[in-house]
């Protein structure tokens, strides 16, 4: 447990420029018109900068030192867990205090696209953090991948996915109706459930993945 | 204890470990000989679970090791491995506390000795001190084996002397299997018990090095009475000037004889002969 702990506390260490990124421009970004986006948005950019780091950046660094792939793994998934919580509080507090700050003008943020608001803040919260588990567990995964052949494989099936279901009617309800699912879903508990079962697949495809990793 | 069973590693067509049946069995600090190309990373990587083989079994401590095992036992390094840029001596602690056997207090009395700037972030540092803050960070690792690839590159005279003395330190401390691969032959021959010769893919020898203090000679002299004198003997290398003949022989020592002159093989005269000159000059 020690040493799972030590990994999480090296990987969010050595995150340092994904919180930068993600701060200044969380900090910084700015909307015209009637309609403004919420800052707190660009909090998501962690979930997408960080599995880079963690995959790209860490793996070998941290075997060197003698971490087990167990341990970095489970480290990963705890630090992901980590930063879905911290992401979603940032978000939701930025939702909460900041987004009425913008009188008379209408505040886009994701929470209320994605409808998560109306089963109240603490639910939305909670949908959010499993919905952002479930991209960095995919984005580790796919990323995971890149070195091999099977890799390049699911990067062609996913944009022909997009491509082929995109432009046909039938074939795009499915894929609405798959997004509906994990993202533009209202009902909090199964949104949260569908999450975390596609989040627990996935990891235990990472696993897979991390079995067939080379150094 | 390591058992390798018929492992072959290729790369495409190209077999780089070649039907490799080897134990090695008891704790000790084996040195792996081999020209440059002979398989001697591959061997080591696959040992320590980096990659996986082609064909064949590996095991350590009963454990089967490929790239599937989620914790080897086994630490390895290689020259020029990275690490996070950051101070030493809190890359060190960060080792200690990924890896619970890790012994910190061996980690920093090397660090001491070893003069390193523990402030000093780690791409700052040349790189045999970079060589170096690997080679403890793997020593202090406690697994039951280790595993140190070219450990010696980049350090001067007196680093390798102090590294050969921490290499017998660590081991009298904590006694386990300890595989070095190295090039510097001579210096290493004070520290090491066994010697595990590798060529081209496969092993030539795999010995102690009293072994090869005590059957390896060579035998010159004219050519009817060198022939007579190693006559049974096991010859693993001949060399021909005008009409002397030296042979290189792994065996019993030959009887002396009034026209020949028998003396005791070095150990880098013992690998290039069983390594074949290939290469090398005319023969």
């Amino acid at each position: 447990m020690r040493a799972i702990l030590a990994v999480v506390k090296r990987l969010l260490a050595s995150n340092k420029i994904s919180f930068i990124i993600t701060a200044v421009v969380t900090v910084c970004a700015t909307s015209s018109g009637e309609t403004v986006l919420s800052n707190g948005n660009y909090t998501w950019l962690l979930a997408v900068l960080s599995p880079f780091f963690f995959v790209f950046y860490d793996f070998s660094k941290l075997i060197h030192l003698g971490a087990s792939k167990r341990d970095y793994y489970l480290g990963c998934l705890a630090a992901y867990a980590l930063l879905a919580l911290g992401i979603s509080l940032a978000n939701t507090a930025i939702h909460l205090v900041i987004d009425p700050a913008y009188q008379a003008r209408t505040v886009i943020n994701l929470m209320d696209v994605c409808r998560w608001t109306e089963n109240g803040i603490i639910a939305a919260a909670l949908q959010q953090a499993c919905f952002l588990l479930l991209v960095m567990i995919f984005l580790h995964v796919l990323l995971s991948m890149q070195a091999h052949w099977y890799g390049w494989l699911t990067d062609a099936v996913l944009v022909a996915v997009i491509c082929v279901f995109t432009p046909i009617a039938p074939l795009r309800s499915v894929l609405a109706g798959f997004f509906g699912l994990i993202m533009l879903n209202g009902n909090a508990l199964v949104h949260t459930a569908v999450c975390l079962m596609l989040s627990a697949a996935l990891a235990l495809a990472g696993l897979w993945v991390l079995k067939r990793k080379t150094l | 204890m390591i058992e390798l069973r018929q492992v072959t590693k290729r790369y495409g067509q190209a077999a780089v470990l070649k039907n490799i049946t080897m134990t090695v069995g008891e704790p000790g600090i084996y040195c792996l000989l081999g020209r440059n190309g002979a398989g001697k990373t591959t061997l080591l990587k696959s040992i320590a679970g980096y990659q996986d083989i082609t064909d064949g079994s590996i095991t350590v401590g009963g454990r089967a090791i490929s790239t599937a095992a989620m914790d080897t036992g086994v630490s390895y390094i290689e020259n020029f491995a990275r690490h996070f840029n950051l101070p030493v001596r809190k890359l060190l602690k960060i080792a200690s506390e990924v890896n619970p056997e890790y012994d910190y207090d061996f980690a920093s009395e090397m660090m001491e000795r070893f003069e390193l700037d523990g402030r000093k972030k780690f791409n700052h540092l040349s790189l045999g001190m970079k060589t170096m803050v690997s080679t403890i960070i793997c020593l202090a690792s406690n697994r039951e084996v280790i595993l140190l690839d070219e450990p010696v590159l980049g350090f001067d005279a007196i680093m390798r002397v102090e590294f050969y003395d921490m290499l017998a330190e660590s081991f009298e401390k904590h006694p386990r299997i300890i595989i070095v691969s190295t090039h510097i032959i001579e210096e290493i021959a004070k520290t090491i018990e066994k010697l595990i010769i590798i060529d081209r893919g496969s092993i030539l020898f795999f010995d102690t090095l009293r072994a090869v203090e005590t059957k390896a000679f060579s035998v010159s002299g004219l050519q009817s009475a060198v022939e007579a004198a190693t006559q049974g003997l096991k010859v693993i290398g001949q060399d021909t000037l005008g009409g002397l003949v030296t042979r290189y022989i792994f065996d019993r020592p030959p009887e002396p004889a009034a026209q020949i002159e028998i003396c005791p093989l070095s150990l880098q005269d013992f690998f290039i002969q069983m390594v074949g000159h290939k290469g090398g000059g005319k023969r």
